[in-house]
């Protein structure tokens, strides 16, 4: 397995309604530059069974369903930095370990005593860039599964609502500017949506429809 | 008299320029322009001098202030200053030739020429016209532009207000969701965001997690036959780790109810298949590989130790590290011989009612073997399939376990344990100690179940290893029952550095942190939020 320097991650969380998501894509080409990608990510989540130990601890698989050969992810998101530091980051800093795995992932951790917790299903698209940070913009919707493992049947959790995510990942040493990076990308997002940290609501932003409609349209304005 | 002459030149001042000229407000006005000018010029010195960037909003705002109020000062003295004209006091060599250019109203040469040309392009097709004409066509091209502007100025304020850019004069003017629309928007967005950072609502009942139909491509290779999803029976285990909740006695009380409620569960299901998620934590072994000798699942390498000390079938049964503790326990009764197990089964029995704080467990997990490890048969015992999920009741166990074995099969000769035991040194057997571990919980191990027999007394360093194995294998759990045999409070220090020092008086031990949580040792955290 092959580890990533960076262990810790810097990310924020925001929701757009489902009918802008094509101007956010629209404002998010612009601004990234690069091509989307799509995004088609099973995750299952597991928790440890008592044999292993006290402390109770979650594992994310995530396999990536979009490419011809599913590829298998093992990620452990650890707790966020707490303090008065850390509460006037605009962003959440937590530790994050990821790595690729084999497909054997799942069985292994079912032999080693972990339990499935539950699962969801991410559908979308994916901005990866850099600007100041190596950032990945995630917007998809979050699907459940009725039944077991059953991805083909998935619906989702919040039909009219989409989850973005902006994600960076950092280490002990740059948190602080990767932050910094991430917060002043996220200010370019604001007509459309506002992020924030996991677990803090923030609503929809009042003028996602009108900055949408001048996204969507083609070029605006009128001519004297 | 020159005095008065000057007082009446004073007093020529015409009543009424001089009120228009409000000469007290336009100085007040001047000295504060002048100030502000003053002052953003030391801003621009001090940014220059500290090489910092300058906050561009704040300078520009400052000067929109500045410009503002110099339009107005200008305008004002524009108003009256046509009946005063400049009249130069101090002439002198400097400034003689350069005062009749300051002072003339007649264009420079250059600029004449700018200006007699942009004339003429204006009024290209209108110089035979009369003048009324021209004037006119040039009223009507200048509303023609008015017009223009003002179609820009709107189109800029309204692009401004979609923006919520704001205006330089006032607030932006946001449009607002219904009430309705936005607290059905705030209770799906609460729905997401659980969903996708804790699983809320995500989680399938017990009874919905079998597989049914066909596999997605994925996973169609992920299970096996004998294999299930394993997954927590529905509402049990996530109550093992409470989250956020301190460690107490109230916590106990509510799992022993917990163990009580899926005993009587389990106890319905004990003949069930091998096959699927009924009791969560046993069916993730397949048939126990005993003839491979060095695999993991086989009894004969239950520990880390050399494998010199495994090649006998003698020495098959060895000291136990912690791979799974259910394993241990069940490796070890299907060793013994069955009239043992019975033995050691009311010997467990005992040690369950002298442990303090368990509450009401009553039972034990028999596990009779059969062929399949993959199910067990629970005897008529009340059981506590809880037990499976407490960690450290486990291990508790298993050092009554041990230590009952060893008292009772004290002469025992086809017990493979104390052959095994004989013939290994000691040394051999703590590979995985930490430094830490104090030798302190020696002293409770003599008191337990010792005869005066001789196995046993050579055998007391083995039960320190023994005791030690269950440490050294990373199991807190083991810490636990020293605390508790030794009724006290001790914080121990075994492999996980100081975890074990949260538990309080229960010597079951719940450990209630959170993976999420700040104070979990593995995690550098602690280290990053002294550097706040």
């Amino acid at each position: 397995m092959q580890l990533k320097k960076a262990d810790m991650e810097c990310v924020v969380q925001g929701i757009i309604e489902t009918q802008h998501v094509e101007a956010l894509e629209i404002l998010l080409q612009g601004l990234c530059g690069v091509q989307r990608e799509r995004l088609r990510i099973h995750e299952i989540c597991l928790k440890n069974g008592p044999n292993l130990g006290l402390v109770a601890s979650e594992v994310r698989l995530l396999c990536d369903l979009e490419q011809t050969e599913p590829s298998w992810t093992v990620r452990h998101i650890g707790g966020a930095m707490r303090g008065a530091g850390a509460e006037q980051i605009s962003v959440l800093v937590r530790t994050m370990v990821e790595s690729k795995v084999s497909k054997n992932v799942l069985r292994m951790f079912y032999t080693l005593g972990y339990k499935l917790d539950h699962e969801l299903l991410r559908v979308g698209f994916s901005f990866q860039f850099n600007r100041g940070a190596q950032i990945t913009v995630t917007v998809s919707s979050v699907n459940k599964m009725l039944k077991l493992h059953a991805t083909d049947e998935a619906v989702p959790v919040t039909p009219g609502i989409q989850m973005v995510e902006v994600t960076a990942p950092a280490s002990a040493e740059n948190y602080t500017e990767v932050a910094a990076a991430v917060s002043s990308f996220c200010e370019y997002l604001a007509p459309l949506l506002h992020l924030s940290k996991p677990g803090v609501s923030t609503g929809v932003v009042p003028t996602a429809a009108a900055a949408a409609a001048s996204l969507m349209s083609d070029g605006g304005g009128t001519t004297l | 008299m020159e005095g008065e002459s000057v007082q009446q030149q004073q007093e020529r001042l015409n009543q009424a320029v001089q009120q228009q000229l409000n000469l007290e407000q336009v100085k007040t006005r001047a000295i504060s322009l002048f100030k502000a000018i003053s002052r953003i010029l030391e801003d621009f010195d001090a940014y220059a001098r500290t090489n910092t960037t300058p906050k561009w909003q704040d300078i520009l705002g400052q000067y929109s202030m500045v410009n503002l109020e110099l339009f107005n000062i200008v305008d004002d003295i524009k108003k009256v200053s046509k009946p005063f004209l400049v009249y130069p006091k101090n002439v002198n060599a400097d400034n003689a030739t350069i005062l009749p250019v300051m002072l003339s109203t007649k264009l420079l040469p250059e600029m004449e020429t700018e200006d007699t040309s942009k004339r003429d392009q204006l009024l290209q097709g209108m110089q035979n016209l009369p003048i009324a004409t021209q004037i006119d066509k040039l009223k009507a091209r200048l509303d023609m532009i008015a017009g223009a502007c003002e179609g820009a100025e709107k189109v800029l304020a309204d692009t401004r207000k979609a923006y919520c850019f704001g205006t330089r004069q006032g607030p932006a003017i946001a449009p607002t969701l219904d009430k309705g629309q936005a607290a059905k928007i705030q209770e799906q967005e609460n729905l997401l965001r659980a969903a996708v950072n804790v699983g809320e609502g995500l989680r399938l009942p017990g009874d919905q997690r079998h597989i049914t139909a066909s596999l997605p491509m994925h996973l169609a290779d992920v299970f096996t036959v004998n294999e299930g999803p394993q997954s927590f029976p529905e509402g049990s285990s996530n109550n093992v780790y409470i989250k956020n909740t301190p460690l107490s006695s109230n916590s106990m009380g509510g799992q022993n109810s917990l163990l009580q409620n899926s005993g009587s569960q389990l106890l319905g299901r004990s003949a069930a298949s091998p096959n699927v998620a009924t009791n969560a934590t046993f069916d993730n072994t397949a048939a126990s590989p005993i003839p491979y000798a060095n695999s993991p699942r086989s009894s004969t390498n239950m520990m880390n130790t050399p494998s010199p000390q495994q090649q006998t079938p003698q020495q098959q049964q060895q000291q136990p590290t912690v791979q799974q503790q259910q394993q241990q326990q069940r490796q070890k009764m299907m060793q013994l011989p069955q009239q043992q197990q019975q033995l050691l089964a009311q010997q467990q029995q005992f040690r369950q009612s002298a442990m303090q704080g368990l509450g009401q467990l009553h039972g034990q997990h028999q596990m009779q073997f059969s062929q399949q490890i993959g199910h067990q048969q629970f005897q008529g015992r009340q059981l506590t399939s809880g037990h499976v999920q407490h960690g450290i009741g486990q291990s508790q166990l298993n050092q009554g376990n041990q230590m009952a074995r060893i008292s009772q099969f004290s002469g025992a000769a086809n017990n493979a344990l104390f052959n095994a035991a004989q013939t290994t040194p000691n040394t051999q057997m703590i590979p995985n100690i930490s430094a830490g571990i104090s030798s302190q919980p020696l002293l409770p191990r003599m008191q337990f179940g010792l005869s005066g027999n001789n196995p046993q007394r050579n055998h007391a360093s083995q039960m320190l290893s023994d005791q030690m194995f269950n440490m050294g294998g990373g199991n807190p759990g083991g810490m636990m029952s020293i605390q508790q045999q030794q009724q006290q409070q001790q914080s121990s220090q075994g492999a996980f550095g100081g975890l074990a020092s949260n538990a309080q008086n229960l010597p079951s031990g719940m450990m209630t942190l959170q993976n999420t949580q700040q104070n979990h040792p593995n995690f550098s955290q602690q280290r990053q939020q002294n550097q706040q």
